[in-house]
């Protein structure tokens, strides 16, 4: 998406208020894997927000990414449910085999690790999500698979 | 003939002329049989059922038995086949039950883990398609609402009173008194919100209802917003409760084509618009007064209370917020009566409860169970105790808002307020086993660590408290503890409880307290070491 095509954009799709601003954000990320300033900017501009405002509401939710991911996200829940049952243990290995701590991203740019506090499906521990699709009993190996195999 | 008799007559002549006779393939396709491959086991079907023109194959949510999921539920009268943990390479043993005269029985699993439960308000759940309101209104979907439209408000308000139903996203307030208080506001419109954010971590419940049974809900919905007079529903969905949005939105626009939501509903008169909001993630977004904030595009914060939000919520209006649990549950007490509702429960607390298992049992899963069930018979009775030769060791009950009980506590009846005196509270129903040899000091850790990472920042206490209760807990993890820790630890939960606006910061304390209370010699322990 290039800039001056962002704001007709959302001209088209959303009313000009405030509370279009989750769901804006919401389509952008989903658009552009994560929210660069410059799109925050102009959000602010359509929906007459202040930016300093719309980084701070973008900031605070959990699930919106300011900065870009690599390649592959692979987000190893750590709830209570998943921790201790299989959970530590396939976060351990993955940390193992790709070489970088949670909240890393690998040299190359293919891989970024992350903790998950909860994947909300606790009966299939231990859960991972691979690039926003959540796998029960899971194990390291076959999560690396998957990312070799779609390379 | 009234109008919801013409929608249903219609829905009925449509499901014979398209599935009559035929041999019901049900895939249960849930978030967690999702992560379990169901929908690969759903396409191998599709193959496998191309040239079978006698089988007709339904996606249905999921009924809750988690541990056996991918399930697969073959069907026509008088014989039943349930295949368990299906992959997609064996779908030739669900296809040769199509023909076979005799019923594959439920596992013994299966049996152990619904034996014990009361099932109300998850009923329909694996079984209806979740994707075609014409199932749900030929078994009286709608019936109830319909029924709620020909009485007063007042009358809603008031048989929904007498059954007793409390708020099942924690808080346990009567759900009508809420109504009733919105409705008392003069005023030119009102919202009804309805809490689908469940982001207490080891909570699975919501998902299921709106996965399983849309319509159930959205019934549920309308009938309140007639109660509370609101003309306009937000249903504020988590945000990576991606298959709920999905089913909810189908179910949302199939009802409006068929006139049961927008304008003049049922030939009543009644207007009820339904929007549907997704989360953006965040444990404090489930507070009901950040939801509000979310949805009106602020930060994630909460706000002062008074005003409550039934008085000036979103958009200033008076709004209802109610969880999707206890809306699911309207229907029924609408359509059965209050009393066929409470007469199951406690009588401090009526109904039944979805509480979600997980951790170190065999069964783990969704289990709908009396209030007043011990956290005995779930672990043991529903869930089937630990895994072969492992032990419990303890119970994280309710998630990061509450604490951790050990065994000796097992007997203690689920029901709102709390369950111990050190903190320990239902929540949402989360139940989850820690297997023995786990230190309590790691579990409490991760609960608080959790609370620091998910407090807002809005207050003081709760921003600069939460971190520093995981500080004096690694202090004491590392052997760098002193005797002074624990005493710090219960300050910190004493001033950040007191402290705090909303829930998170005021319940930030109960991990804490509850270790120190029950696993205080371990923790003691540690800090002579230091």
């Amino acid at each position: 998406m290039e800039r001056n095509e962002l704001r007709p954009l959302l001209r088209r799709m959303f009313p000009r208020q405030r509370d279009s601003l989750l769901p804006a954000l919401h389509f952008l990320q989903q658009e552009l894997g994560h929210l660069p300033e410059w799109t925050l900017q102009i959000v602010g501009w359509h929906l007459r927000v202040p930016a300093s405002e719309v980084y701070g509401a973008a900031t605070s939710y959990a699930e919106l990414r300011i900065d870009p991911p690599g390649d592959h996200v692979i987000r190893v829940c750590q709830g209570v449910g998943c921790r201790y049952t299989g959970g530590g243990q396939l976060l351990g290995d993955l940390i193992a085999a790709l070489g970088i701590q949670p909240g890393e991203t690998t040299v190359d740019g293919s891989v970024t690790l992350e903790e998950t506090p909860c994947g909300f499906l606790c009966p299939a521990a231990p859960a991972a999500q691979l690039d926003g699709h959540w796998i029960g009993r899971a194990r390291a190996e076959g999560l690396i698979e998957h990312i070799q195999g779609t390379v | 003939m009234d109008a919801l008799t013409r929608i249903e007559g219609a829905a009925r002549r449509r499901l014979a002329a398209g599935a009559a006779g035929k041999t019901r393939v049900v895939v249960q396709v849930g978030h967690c049989s999702q992560a379990l491959g169901a929908n690969a086991v759903a396409e191998a079907l599709r193959k496998a059922l191309k040239d079978r023109p006698e089988a007709q194959l339904v996606l249905a949510g999921c009924d809750g038995a988690c541990f056996a999921a991918p399930q697969v539920i073959v069907s026509r009268p008088g014989v039943v086949s349930y295949h368990s943990r299906v992959t997609p390479d064996e779908v030739g043993h669900v296809t040769q039950s199509l023909s076979a005269g005799d019923s594959i029985l439920p596992t013994s699993d299966l049996e152990g883990f619904f034996n014990p439960q009361h099932i109300s308000v998850m009923s329909g759940c694996g079984e209806i398609n979740p994707s075609d309101v014409d199932e749900y209104l030929a078994k009286g979907g709608y019936l109830s609402l319909s029924r709620a439209l020909s009485q007063t408000p007042q009358q809603v308000i008031s048989e929904v009173l007498r059954s007793g139903l409390q708020g099942r996203g924690g808080a346990y307030f009567p759900a009508a008194r809420k109504w009733q208080a919105a409705r008392s506001v003069d005023t030119d419109s009102r919202y009804l919100v309805v809490n689908a954010e469940e982001g207490e971590p080891g909570l699975f419940k919501d998902r299921h209802l709106m996965e399983g049974n849309p319509h159930r809900l959205l019934e549920g919905m309308l009938i309140a917003a007639y109660a509370a007079g609101a003309s306009h529903c937000y249903l504020y969905i988590n945000a990576e409760a991606d298959l709920s949005a999905q089913r909810m939105e189908g179910a949302v626009d199939q009802a409006r084509g068929l006139g049961l939501v927008g304008v003049n509903i049922l030939d009543s008169g009644f207007n009820c618009q339904v929007e549907l909001r997704r989360g953006a993630g965040g444990y404090v977004c489930g507070e009901e007064t950040t939801l509000l904030n979310t949805i009106e595009g602020r930060r994630r914060e909460p706000r002062l209370r008074p005003p409550f939000p039934t008085e000036s919520g979103l958009f200033a209006r008076p709004t209802v917020i109610n969880n999707v649990e206890t809306l699911a549950n309207v229907p029924h007490i609408i359509g059965r009566g209050a009393v066929s509702f409470s007469h199951v429960g406690l009588d401090s607390a009526r109904g039944t409860k979805l509480v979600s298992l997980s951790g170190a049992v065999r069964r783990p899963g969704l289990a709908e169970v009396p209030m007043g069930t011990t956290l005995r018979q779930l672990v043991h009775d529903v869930g089937g105790g630990p895994p072969p030769g492992r032990r419990i060791g303890m119970l994280a009950v309710g998630g990061p808002s509450s604490g951790v009980l050990p065994p000796s506590q097992w007997d203690i009846q689920l029901r709102p307020g709390l369950l111990h005196p050190s903190g320990v509270v239902m929540g949402g129903g989360g139940v989850t086993a820690v297997e023995e040899g786990v230190p309590a000091i790691e579990v409490v850790r991760l609960l608080a660590a959790y609370n620091a990472a998910e407090s807002c920042g809005k207050c003081t206490p709760c921003r600069e408290g939460t971190p520093r209760m995981v500080e004096v807990l690694d202090r004491l993890a590392s052997g760098q503890g002193s005797p002074g820790d624990l005493d710090e630890l219960s300050y910190l939960a004493e001033i950040v409880g007191a402290a705090s606006l909303c829930g998170l910061g005021q319940m930030a304390g109960g991990p804490i307290n509850s270790a120190l209370h029950f696993f205080g010699g371990e923790l003691s322990a540690l800090a002579r070491t230091g």
